[in-house]
């Protein structure tokens, strides 16, 4: 097969997974508990500002990923008490707060690494030759990553007890209190949980991406989207919001070029935005 | 600001009775005073502290201030002391033009200088109106012509126009493969590289942009340019996007046989991009940190001195502006006065100090330098060839 | 009226003030924080009235300031160019309306995605505005673009923009305060409430985002001339943004508060980023603030927004409040006119057949069939979940029906929308008191007035503010409580609240009123006043009632027809003995106390 095509097809399928892993936090945070939350990029630049401290501790790169977890459960704790948790029933207040929040913690960064472009060392290199084509191989191990990660979340989401209380707490947040679920906890809970997915996004990404203070804003309106146009709150929509967003970028990128793909993303967020405005496969 | 020390104090006076400066100067301490604070000659800096170029801001600023205090140092303007005022000009071209008309009105300022995108250039041009000198000092699309506006700023002639043969030559490029964002500069830039390939007697074989806003993955394109298979890249995507490409690019394995070119590589950009992702990359600026030369040993030794340990990376946008700032003590030197005939008959042919040496403004009001072509590949950008007095092929009146 | 009239006058004074007491170069910079102000204000309409947030307002000002900047460049400059006013305000607006009629139709509380197209759009507006270079001079931006006639100094600038800025404060206090700005709040509170009197609440939001659309066209109008130069980042996400942030921080639900917020802001950004200058120990400070004013900005409205939900204006709304009551004019009714209805005259003769509902497995109507043709009233009973409330639901589309047809008068009207069904006449009052809290109750009845009386432009006239009704004088009789004009809704008991949400759904005089256990939580006398008035209005309006109830005493005693229901169907209907003696009924209630 033309080593062309095989090449861009493992580009449509890194485009589309790595988007998926990026999006993956919102998808919890906004598809279960309505959150927009615009700083949802900031968390994974966050994670990949772990990365740089961890390669410049000398310690290896996998170690980051215990580390961005520890780090997200306490910024996740942190920011849903004082910033979400009053803001619930204000939802356009709450995409606001959290826009405040990402501007806070761009400076911040900014304040404490300086605004300047990091490079870390990529953990395996080389490439792999698959059909002809020859892909890097971190590329191909992020790809499995992301496909492990949402094995797991998803064998935990239909199977686990703790996610049947999240079901229906998002279901029906009364009820749920009713019959003693403690919302408050798992809300807060849920919200970490997105948070440690995003920082986890980030620190896989690192090292093929610019790591810089502005990294997160390159990823959250299309993280937008692919939640938005996909639907909330099911696993089945943030597999079509990744593909339709992604995917159409990388397909008309590599049979056209990036201005009409770019143009291309915008005009079918805004058709399906308005034509299904709960999305493709929303959660009923 | 500038911050003086006491000796600065006591060699200013000293200079000034010497000089036998006005006949006031020789009265009363207090009186000499007021007319120090009522005759600092204030030039504006608009430098990057907010915004996408923010990460430029420290060492522009260390620049500006260096040079404002060699200048102090040396006896400041006419006799009287350079006041430094910085301003933002990573903002909207609207509040650029805000600050400039606050510092025009109030701070009554006597010169500007800017290191910023072209957008906020118009905007400031379009305030000034030419009524108080300014000049432009980073890399940029050339094309400015406006009236009393000096550039000191890199132009694609001169980057391209000494870049692009000499590649061609030491490396034997045949085919070019064009990427850039989609503005002006990338587009300007690709022009004189098509007349310059063709000269070359080589051919264009792709040309792509990417949107500014765009996502941030060069993944197709690099898969493009692979199934091209050109023998050199013109790589003129700026900022986090240079960053990636570089990275995509090498990551796939391109690195092996293709020569790049970047427009915009300096030295905080190579950081990013890492040496592993650097073989066969160059960068053609007018400054570089490695350039070995007197001048620049003496500016560099003077730089880390003001700024000790943590110094800001050196980079051209930084070194820009100090060579504006030097550009400004000049010619307001030459002319006695900061009248806008005065300048521009004083600006011709003028030399003035540069982080790397002596640069002439010329009467197009541009300037031509020596570039210098940098190599990357070992993660620094090591000088490897030298072009001396390369015109700026600017046609300003 | 007077007293915050003065305050008005006050500001408009202080604004002409400023070169005077302030000099020229605090007026320049408020000049282009005056044209913010103007666009902020579209935001708060939206946002503050309608209950939706636009977060696209930058793309309509970048179209206005392009547009004007290409007419002064290209068509007329100088006087002629004050002509371009009107092109310029009004393309944007109506661009903005016909945007807004696309998304909202057809679907209720958008929220969110609402938000995110306008979103993506100002992305769009952004990209093409970069892009073409030819018209819009790509990313440098507009150049040269000369100034209006009159324009030619800071000061003269200075005035024209702050008289900007004071009609169009103008213009949303008028909208704030028309009929339309109480519709507005309304439909902020309950959406789909609002659509049972008759709204089309697409056409409102619409008409709420072509209002900002103008105000935006305004600001963009004078922005070309004043800046002369247009760059793309006008009409992007950040602007955008800042517009929205500015909204909040003022007070988004007044007529003042997005404005007051865009010069707050606009300043204080101004004045930390530049602040520095001012030499002694506070070198540093200054230095850190022009790299990180941005922070500090931000900091701000993060305290804001979780402090001050109404803003900084909100501070004053109590204030504000009290001032409008003492000044107040006594209140001289006009006789409102007729409900304009559509369809037959004379009793509804509406008429359900086989109508399925199901949501997954569960049946929730299995093929109900059922007639009402008299001026009469039918109570509909059956044990709990037997699908009464899901009747009438189906009845207003909230259901979908999978089999069946609804017809009135002859004419088919499954899946109408809940204004059409206000317009042939169909009014609804829900289980759940479902007026608007934040209303008083005198805008509360206005609003069930309005719906089926009034055409959506006469909704600007003031005068609508003064509509009354013999039936509402009655009604004022039999329930005192509802003289209080200006007691909040908020503020009323349960029993209050269906009293008032009865004499609402009765105030659109409606042909056929369906009433959804409108006793419910009341006390004895307060149920016996309910009937005496639901009595008395069916024999005033000749009214048909559709009566879900389950206490059977009440039934008996007002009840012409009963239907019962049973699992989705009609298991019986005729009068109230006949009903009781039947069997069927017998065998399902057994255990119920008769």
């Amino acid at each position: 097969m033309d080593p062309l095509i095989v090449a861009q097809t493992l580009n449509f399928a890194y485009a589309v997974i790595s988007l998926l892993l990026v999006v993956l936090g919102l998808a919890v945070t906004l598809g279960w508990l309505g959150v927009m939350n615009l700083a949802h990029g900031e968390f994974v630049m966050l994670g990949a500002y772990v990365a740089v401290v961890t390669e410049r501790m000398g310690w290896p790169f996998w170690a980051a990923i215990p580390l961005t977890i520890l780090f997200c459960i306490v910024l996740g704790i942190v920011v849903e008490r004082l910033l979400i948790r009053p803001l619930y029933s204000r939802p356009f207040d709450l995409l606001l707060a959290t826009w405040g929040l990402s501007i806070l913690i761009r400076k911040i960064v900014e304040a404490a690494f300086g605004g300047g472009y990091i490079s870390l060392t990529v953990p395996v290199k080389g490439s792999l030759d698959i059909l002809g084509a020859s892909y890097p191989t971190y590329r191909i191990l992020i790809m499995a990553f992301t496909v492990a990660l949402l094995a797991m979340l998803l064998a935990w989401y239909f199977r686990s007890s703790a996610a049947a209380r999240v079901k229906a707490m998002v279901g029906n947040p009364m009820l749920a209190q009713a019959v003693g679920i403690d919302t408050n906890a798992l809300a807060r809970n849920t919200f970490v949980v997105g948070t440690c997915l995003a920082g986890l996004a980030g620190v896989i990404i690192a090292p093929v991406t610019s790591v810089n203070p502005f990294l997160g804003l390159d990823y959250v309106i299309n993280a937008f989207f692919v939640i938005i146009v996909g639907g909330l709150g099911s696993v089945l929509g943030l597999f079509a919001g990744s593909g339709i967003i992604g995917g159409l970028d990388s397909f008309v990128s590599a049979i056209l070029d990036r201005t009409s793909a770019f143009f291309l993303v915008l005009l079918i967020a805004i058709f399906f935005l308005w034509l299904r405005p709960r999305g493709l496969f929303a959660r009923n | 600001m500038t911050k003086r020390t006491k000796s600065l104090n006591l060699s200013r006076r000293q200079f000034v009775l010497a000089s036998g400066g006005a006949a006031a100067a020789l009265a009363s301490p207090a009186f000499i005073r007021d007319l120090k604070a009522a005759d600092e000659f204030k030039i504006a800096a608009f430098i990057a502290l907010t915004g996408p170029a923010s990460l430029f801001g420290p060492t522009q600023k260390a620049c500006a201030e260096l040079a404002v205090e060699q200048i102090n140092a040396a006896g400041g303007i006419n006799g009287r002391e350079v006041k430094l005022i910085i301003a933002d000009g990573g903002v909207a071209p609207g509040e650029a033009a805000k600050t400039a008309v606050r510092l025009m009105l109030r701070d009554k300022v006597d010169f500007f200088a800017g290191s910023h995108d072209s957008a906020v250039r118009q905007a400031l041009v379009a305030t000034f109106k030419g009524k108080t000198p300014y000049v432009y000092t980073p890399i940029y699309e050339g094309g400015e012509c406006a009236p009393n506006t000096y550039v000191v700023a890199d132009t694609p002639a001169q980057q391209i126009g000494t870049a692009i043969p000499w590649l061609y030559k030491k490396h034997g490029l045949k085919d070019c493969y064009l990427v850039g964002n989609d503005y002006v500069w990338p587009r300007v830039l690709n022009e004189h590289t098509k007349k310059a390939v063709a000269a070359a007697g080589g051919s264009i074989v792709g040309e792509e942009y990417v949107p500014l806003g765009a996502p941030n993955k060069f993944e197709e394109i690099v898969t493009r340019i692979k199934a091209k298979n050109p023998s050199f890249v013109m790589v003129t995507v700026i900022g986090a996007y240079n960053v990636v490409f570089n990275q995509t690019f090498a990551s796939f394995g391109l690195d092996e046989n293709i020569t790049r070119l970047s427009a915009l590589l300096e030295e905080n950009t190579l950081l990013g991009i890492g040496k592993d992702n650097a073989k066969g990359l160059y960068g053609c600026m007018s400054y570089f940190e490695s350039v070995a030369s007197p001048d620049s040993e003496a500016f560099k030794k003077a730089y880390l001195a003001k700024m000790g340990d943590k110094a800001p990376q050196l980079s051209l946008i930084g070194t820009d502006i100090y060579a504006g700032i030097n550009f400004a003590a000049e010619v307001t030197k030459k002319a006695g006065s900061t009248d806008a005939a005065a300048v521009a008959k004083a600006a011709v042919d003028l030399p003035f100090k540069s982080a790397v040496g002596t640069w002439v403004m010329r009467s197009n009001r541009h300037v031509d330098k020596t570039m210098y072509m940098g190599d990357a590949s070992s993660g620094k950008l090591e000088v490897v060839e030298t072009f001396k007095d390369v015109a700026s092929g600017e046609t300003c009146k | 009226m007077v007293y915050s009239r003065a305050i008005d006058i006050l500001l408009i004074v202080a604004v002409l003030a400023v070169p005077t007491v302030l000099g020229d170069l605090w007026a320049y910079n408020l000049s282009l924080v005056y044209l913010y102000a103007i666009a902020t204000l579209g935001v708060g309409l939206c946002w503050g009235q309608a209950g939706f947030l636009p977060l696209g307002q930058g793309m309509f000002l970048g179209l206005a300031a392009y547009m004007s900047g290409l007419g002064l460049i290209h068509v007329a400059g100088g006087v002629w160019g004050w002509l371009l006013v009107v092109p310029v305000v009004i393309v944007p607006g109506v661009l903005a309306f016909v945007i807004g009629l696309l998304i909202f139709r057809g679907r209720t509380e958008s929220g969110p995605f609402f938000a995110l197209i306008t979103l993506a759009m100002t992305l769009l507006a952004f990209q093409i505005a970069t892009a073409w270079n030819s018209v819009t001079g790509g990313f440098n931006g507009l150049r040269n673009i000369p100034d209006l006639a009159g324009m030619s100094d800071f000061t003269d600038r200075y005035y024209i923009a702050g008289v900007a800025l004071i009609l169009a404060v103008a213009f949303c206090m008028w909208l704030i305060e028309a009929p339309i700005g109480v519709v507005w709040r309304a439909l902020s509170q309950n959406e789909r409430r609002i659509a049972f009197f008759g709204y089309s609440t697409a056409t409102l939001k619409a008409a709420a985002f072509g209002a900002a659309g103008l105000l935006a066209g305004f600001a963009g109008f004078l922005y070309a001339p004043q800046q002369n130069l247009v760059t793309p980042t006008l009409a992007g996400f950040v602007v955008s943004a800042n517009l929205v942030i500015w909204a909040a921080v003022g007070g988004r639900g007044s007529a003042i508060g997005p404005a007051l917020g865009a010069v707050l802001v606009g300043v204080l950004s101004t004045e930390l980023r530049d602040g520095g200058g001012f030499g002694g120990g506070l070198d540093a400070l200054w230095d850190f603030l022009a790299r990180f004013w941005e922070a500090v900005v931000a900091g701000f409205f993060i305290i804001v927004v979780l402090f001050l939900p109404n803003g900084i204006a909100g501070l004053f709304a109590k204030l504000n409040a009290s001032l409008k009551r003492l000044g107040r004019l006594p209140f001289r009714p006009i006789l409102a006119p007729p409900v304009r209805t559509e369809g037959a005259a004379g009793p509804p003769a509406l008429a359900l057949s086989g109508c399925r509902v199901a949501a997954g497995e569960v049946r929730i109507l299995n093929g109900l069939t059922l007639r009402l043709d008299r001026a009469a009233i039918y109570c509909l009973i059956g044990p709990n979940g037997a699908g009464k409330t899901s009747t009438f639901n189906t009845l207003s589309t909230e259901l979908r029906m999978q089999e069946g047809e609804i017809r009135l008068d002859g004419e088919v009207i499954s899946g109408a929308a809940a204004d059409t069904l206000a317009a042939k006449g169909i009014g609804r009052k829900f289980q759940i008191p479902s007026v608007f809290p934040n209303l008083t109750i005198a805008d509360n009845l206005h609003v069930a007035l309005w719906g089926t009386r009034a055409r959506l432009v006469s909704l600007l006239r003031p005068s609508l503010r003064r509509w009354d009704t013999p039936l509402l004088a009655t009604l004022r009789e039999r329930f005192p409580f509802l003289a209080q004009r200006d007691r909040i809704a908020g503020d009323l008991s349960h029993g209050e609240r269906q009293v008032l949400e009865l004499a609402m759904a009765l105030a659109a005089e409606p042909r056929l009123l369906l009433l959804d256990e409108p006793c419910a939580g009341l006390s004895h006398e307060d149920t016996r006043q309910v009937i005496d008035a639901i009595l008395w209005a069916r024999e005033e309006l000749g009214l048909t009632v559709l009566l879900i109830e389950h206490d059977m005493s009440l039934v008996r005693e007002i009840a012409d027809h009963v239907f019962v229901m049973h699992q989705g169907a009609l298991l019986a209907e005729g009068d109230v003995a006949a009903v009781q003696a039947d069997d069927k009924v017998r065998e399902v209630y057994v255990g119920m106390a008769s």
